[in-house]
């Protein structure tokens, strides 16, 4: 590979990196954001300070699941990417303080920080490329 | 439409409003299905165990109340939504499944007769009230995702339950 096939590929990565970051990102969120609103009762066990039991409880989960599955649309589809990548880190960020207040740092609070990491990091990032500005 | 830095044009509205549409149809959907998922039953709650009946037979067996009205139309485990999740952890060793299912989760069960008395609570929270159920056989612990089990902490325990079923497989309420 010769320098100008270097710099190419350099570019190409640099140009598409984010999408596919921004893409993978909203695959995440678009899994959680579905399943959160098709069978809500088994994430209420996550609202904090609300009983799981409750109506409230549930319609918690099904507005986060909303959220979470506009965002998901929004990153995947480049609307406004890095506004939606910063509202996902908002969301992340109250999740992994959540997760650490009930039950401390373990592994499944760790990946959620890993998650909030790219997040963080698609805020500011370029758009790239396959981003809807019309 | 401009948002900070960056704008959203007509045919990026057309797609969030969509999905929104759609979210919101699922969540109706989720809605009207809330109570339909897991037994909402115990890990600790509800109606203590009361002692034994000294007027009972003591040579009840464990499958008469099988034969009562009641125990013929006990819906049954395996027709359950949730029958694949559910893991039996008594009689017997527990697999590594449900010691995996367990996780964060303190059942115990002893024999009382024809009953099963059971003790299933939290890790760490008050200890749970023992529960009697006539005629229990087996006991699962259902878990709907292992994913949020972490070292021997349940993240979510609305995603748990205790199910009994008596010898037939029916679920004793």
């Amino acid at each position: 590979m010769n320098r100008s096939e270097r710099e190419r590929a350099a570019l190409a990565a640099v140009s598409w990196t984010p999408t596919i970051a921004r893409i993978l990102l909203g695959l995440v969120l678009a899994w959680f954001g579905y399943h959160e609103l098709v069978r809500p009762s088994l994430w209420t066990g996550y609202v904090p300070v609300l009983s799981p039991t409750s109506s409230l409880a549930t319609v918690a989960v099904l507005a986060h699941g909303w959220v979470l599955l506009v965002l998901a649309v929004a990153l995947i589809g480049g609307i406004a990417p890095r506004v939606a990548a910063a509202v996902a880190a908002v969301l992340l960020l109250e999740i992994v303080v959540s997760l650490t207040i009930s039950g401390g740092l373990s592994d499944l609070t760790l990946r959620d920080v890993g998650v909030l990491g790219l997040a963080v990091i698609l805020t500011g990032a370029n758009q790239g490329r396959l981003v809807l500005t019309r | 439409m401009r948002l900070g830095t960056e704008s959203v044009g007509r045919w990026g509205l057309v797609v969030l409003a969509v999905t929104g549409a759609l979210g919101v149809i699922l969540a109706v959907h989720g809605w009207s299905v809330r109570s339909t998922d897991l037994p909402r039953v115990t890990l600790g709650a509800s109606r203590p165990v009361s002692a034994p009946r000294t007027t009972q037979p003591p040579a009840q067996g464990p499958s008469s109340p099988a034969h009562s009205p009641s125990a013929d139309h006990r819906p049954l485990l395996r027709a359950q939504p949730y029958a694949n999740v559910a893991y039996e952890v008594w009689p017997g060793t527990p697999s590594a499944a449900a010691k995996a299912a367990l996780t964060g989760l303190s059942v115990s069960v002893r024999r009382q007769g024809s009953a099963l008395v059971i003790m299933a609570g939290v890790i760490g929270q008050a200890a749970p009230t023992p529960r009697r159920y006539a005629g229990g056989a087996r006991v699962y612990v259902v878990e709907s995702s292992l994913g949020d089990d972490s070292g021997n902490t349940d993240y979510n325990l609305g995603d748990d339950a205790l199910v009994v079923t008596d010898a037939k497989g029916g679920i004793i309420q």
